[in-house]
């Protein structure tokens, strides 16, 4: 060993002055400077010398000490590579697709059939490269590309070889073509990857330590499997200034490697031009054209497409590391639609909320309001039972002395004088409980809130979203009745986002102004405009008639108006002259807001009559803290049972503490009849309960002992009022639609809609005690 | 580690049950002699009295009341001395003292009586813990 050592050094002696007198060399040395000049040519001679010296199957050579500049000496020369197709390695068994995908042939006709690595894969016409190579089975490395945004081709981390192409292809820019040779795993290619990669870390930070991507970042993924060991770059690396994109992106610039995916999630998806990029070369930076903050409800999903650590989560910076984290595959209940989350969790801290993949509610994407509320979950939270005493403060009590006071005043009580309020994050089971335990005190006054008075929830069209929200990206028509989706649903009005893009879909609004990130035609403010449609007196009309898919979205804050018999039997005359439900084809849908409703709708949970707060004596709020308490008498019993001290702790009498959606394990429904599950994620806070077991205790205490003692007994007793909320994650259409509403009513006031939503970003009890939504709607929220 | 209790060596066994029996009163007897102490060394006084402690001794070997193997006796006489043995050393900190021993496997549930019988076990353990 020490021999060889030697002679090597003794090679390297002779040979640098000789190569200093090469002329070609002597240029970069200009611009090099010596040192360094002197320090890669030793280290060039040292590999040429010593693959000529020791051929690479002598044993010498695997043991040497100096290991080469690229990781893969053989590759320093593409010809002899290439000449040498590696026809002795055995040939990989072929592959299933990528992530288990599978391949949707619109016209069969146009299947064509392309080599990857050797065996044949069937791609529908119109596939790029790259998607081919994945319906292969072959995971191509990339950073720009990404299968939701446009193409930009601009990382250059995707090329592979394809036979008769002189250069290297970057595959996700290129079409198949039939019968196209495709090596993803050849010399060339992976010398591609390996200067690519070189590239791309000239410039960027070495401060994976102290970067939250870390981890889970796809530059260093995928430098360490296709990247050098080393760089020949030794330069200063640039530094490029940080923008403030507001409270809650966190930008690195420097980090930056500009794979443009911010900018074009901004453009395409969010709608928000915000985004751009500016300068050229090395001096390109990507920033907001002048200072400005992002003001997009979905803005925090550049965290999650940026490849690299350059945009990261503000309010998670150096809060944790992402291996530290225990994931849990939650749903989301800011919202009707029931977003799919994954909640990270240390110990008894949510750290985090990210979006899971569900192609049919939220694709890839959350709202702003779902991903960062997790700080309320640690404020605010109320941890024991408590009761009013008479100096009007709240003293802890243990549940056994709660208990036996809230059934005291409830068996005391005339059972018509009894109400219960489901709040708009109850889940299906407590809203059941909470429905048996006041049937069972004799009294049927038992509601959920946003459920305005004698809502239809006999026929389920009546309240879903009946075209299912994938649905809505084949529409051609949008009819948007006082919902502002944007506000009420971001991952909606992404998707009508999506119809307006694609289909150049035409939208119809009326309601008051309001914002909205898409094309659209504000045709009026109030029901006057929707009689005009409905009459066909509005210019408006021959587009639905016309159209191949309408879709007309009512908003379920016009449940609380007093005319909305009213207006549900225009809407459903308007879908009826517009042909709106058709056998294939169901478009008149009703946009709810609140987690709970669906659910609440299908077990009933609907108000008696409109007097039944003021006539309360006994009222029982489970979570519900956005009903109207003015009219409640003064000395009505008031029993709050929630996660958070919220607007109703202010006059309840009672307080039982009670656990938050990342807590428990819990049904939803979504706005177009999803039923989904949420897991606990946390264990509760202080001596908290889960909801029906609060109800389950409270009633034996009270003497009317509901018949269940696990979720399993209230699931089969949900099993007899609806189905439905039994099948986990499976969209239960509405089973038939009638338009049963009378003809043509005219007891519609001339009162505008409202806005059913004043701030998106504090819409419950979760949000509101959020530091980060309270900075949002300083910042943020429209005006 | 240095025993003060010095005579707390494996001692042969029982030959009969008569023997475990009255070594356990043995055993009983020097508990209760270092109650005292053992109040001053981990502070207990504003917590237990001497009569508590010497109760909950006795329903510990009540526990194992049914039990008519000399053998096993003696094994659980043995692990008993090291127990006290640990506790006069110092080895074991306050709170091990307060959880084992003085809140006992109530938990910190004081408020249980007489009104809980007839109630279901849902009740229960819904007034212990939401985890059940
Ligand atoms: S900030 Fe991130 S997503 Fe945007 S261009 Fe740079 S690397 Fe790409
Ligand atoms: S992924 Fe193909 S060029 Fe970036």
């Amino acid at each position: 060993m020490n021999k060889v050592f030697n002679r090597r050094t003794l090679v390297v002696a002779i040979e640098v002055p000789i190569l200093l007198l090469n002329s070609d060399r002597r240029d970069r040395k200009r611009e090099m400077g010596l040192g360094i000049f002197t320090s890669m040519l030793l280290r060039r001679t040292i590999i040429q010398r010593s693959t000529k010296l020791l051929s690479p199957q002598s044993p010498i050579f695997n043991n040497s000490f100096v290991r080469p500049i690229v990781s893969t000496p053989e590759l320093k020369n593409p010809e002899a590579a290439q000449a040498d197709p590696v026809p002795d390695s055995p040939p990989l068994p072929p592959r299933s697709p990528v992530g288990g995908a599978r391949v949707h042939f619109p016209n069969p006709e146009d299947a064509i059939e392309v080599f990857v690595d050797g065996y044949p894969v069937k791609i529908p016409k119109g596939f790029t490269v790259l998607q081919a190579c994945e319906v292969a089975g072959v995971d191509i490395p990339r950073f720009c590309y990404h299968s939701r945004l446009s193409i930009a081709g601009n990382c250059r981390m995707c090329l592979v070889e394809v036979e008769k192409s002189p250069k290297p292809v970057a595959s996700c820019a290129m079409p198949a073509l039939p019968g196209m040779k495709i090596k993803t795993d050849t010399p060339m290619a992976k010398k591609a990857r390996e200067g690519v990669m070189e590239f791309l870390l000239m410039n960027h930070p070495l401060d994976c330590p102290i970067c939250d991507q870390g981890g889970e970042c796809d530059l260093q993924d995928q430098s360490m499997a296709f990247g050098s060991d080393r760089g020949r770059f030794t330069e200063m690396k640039r530094s490029v200034v940080d923008k403030n994109l507001g409270p809650l992106v966190k930008t690195v610039m420097t980090r930056c490697i500009q794979c443009t995916r911010c900018v074009r999630f901004a453009t395409e998806v969010a709608g928000v031009q915000d985004l751009g990029m500016l300068g050229r070369g090395s001096g390109e930076e990507i920033g907001t054209y002048v200072e400005k903050l992002m003001t997009s409800e979905l803005s925090g999903n550049v965290i999650d497409i940026c490849p690299v650590g350059a945009l990261t989560s503000k309010p998670f910076a150096f809060k944790a590391r992402n291996w530290e984290l225990k994931g849990t595959e939650s749903i989301d209940v800011m919202d009707a639609v029931g977003s799919n989350i994954r909640i990270d969790s240390r110990g008894p801290e949510v750290m985090r909320i990210l979006p899971r993949l569900n192609e049919d509610i939220n694709e890839e994407w959350i709202s702003d309001k779902t991903r960062f509320c997790y700080d309320g979950l640690k404020r605010q939270r109320l941890n024991d039972p408590m009761i009013r005493g008479n100096d009007g403060r709240f003293k802890a009590v243990s549940w056994r002395d709660a208990l036996a006071v809230v059934a005291e005043v409830m068996n005391q009580i005339n059972p018509e004088e009894i109400v219960g309020i489901a709040g708009q994050l109850s889940d299906a089971e407590s809203m059941m409980a909470l429905k048996d335990l006041l049937n069972r005190m004799g009294s049927n006054n038992v509601w959920c809130e946003g459920n305005g008075m004698q809502t239809q929830a006999d026929l389920r069209s009546g309240y879903l979203m009946n075209s299912s929200i994938s649905g809505l990206e084949k529409a051609d028509v949008f009819l948007l009745v006082g919902c502002q989706p944007r506000v009420e649903a971001a991952m909606v009005n992404a998707r009508i986002r999506k119809a307006v893009r694609s289909n150049l879909a035409k939208v119809g609004y009326i309601g008051p102004p309001t914002d909205f990130n898409y094309e659209h035609q504000h045709l009026g403010t109030g029901p006057q405009t929707l009689l005009q449609i409905a009459e066909g007196r509005h210019p408006f009309c021959s587009a639905i008639t016309n159209a191949k898919k309408p879709a007309i979205i009512v908003s379920a804050g016009l449940f609380e108006r007093e005319d909305k018999d009213a207006i549900f039997s225009t809407v459903e005359a308007i879908a009826k002259n517009g042909n709106v439900i058709r056998p294939d084809w169901n478009g008149l849908n009703v946009l709810l807001l609140n987690a709970a409703q669906a659910a609440a709708l299908d077990l009933g949970l609907i108000p008696e009559s409109n007097k039944a707060i003021e006539s309360a004596k006994f009222l029982y709020l489970m979570g519900a803290d956005d009903v109207n308490l003015d009219k409640l008498q003064g000395d009505a019993f008031v029993v709050y049972q929630g996660h958070h001290g919220d607007n109703s702790v202010y006059r309840a009498n009672v307080i039982l503490p009670a656990a938050a959606f990342s807590e428990k394990e819990g049904t939803y429904e979504n706005t177009e009849g999803f039923t989904q599950q949420t897991l606990p994620a946390v264990p509760t806070v202080g001596d908290a309960r889960d909801d029906w077991k609060i109800l389950r205790a409270l009633s034996e205490v009270a003497g009317v002992k509901l018949p269940y003692d696990s979720l399993m007994d209230i699931r089969s007793r949900i099993r007899i009022v609806a189905p439905n909320l039994l099948s986990i994650d499976e969209r239960e259409p509405a089973t038939f639609s009638a338009l049963i509403k009378p003809e043509f009513p005219h007891s519609m006031s001339s009162t505008p809609f409202k806005a059913a939503i004043e701030n998106f970003y504090m819409t419950n009890s979760i949000t509101r005690a959020s530091k980060i939504m309270a900075q949002c709607s300083a910042q943020l929220a429209k005006k | 580690m240095a025993f003060t209790l010095r005579g707390l060596k494996v001692s042969p066994n029982s030959a009969s049950l008569e023997e475990a029996r009255s070594r356990v009163f043995d055993f009983f007897k020097t508990a209760c002699r270092s109650i005292p102490s053992i109040m001053e060394i981990y502070n207990l006084h504003d917590v237990v009295t001497v009569s508590q402690l010497r109760s909950t001794i006795a329903s510990e070997i009540r526990k194992n009341a049914h039990i008519d193997n000399p053998k096993v006796i003696d094994l659980l006489l043995f692990k008993g001395m090291e127990e006290l043995g640990n506790i006069t050393e110092h080895a074991k900190q306050r709170h091990h003292i307060l959880g084992q021993y003085v809140l006992g496997k109530q938990g910190l549930v004081q408020d249980s009586s007489t009104k809980d019988e007839g109630i279901s076990p849902f009740l229960k353990s819904f007034y212990e813990t939401n985890y059940f």
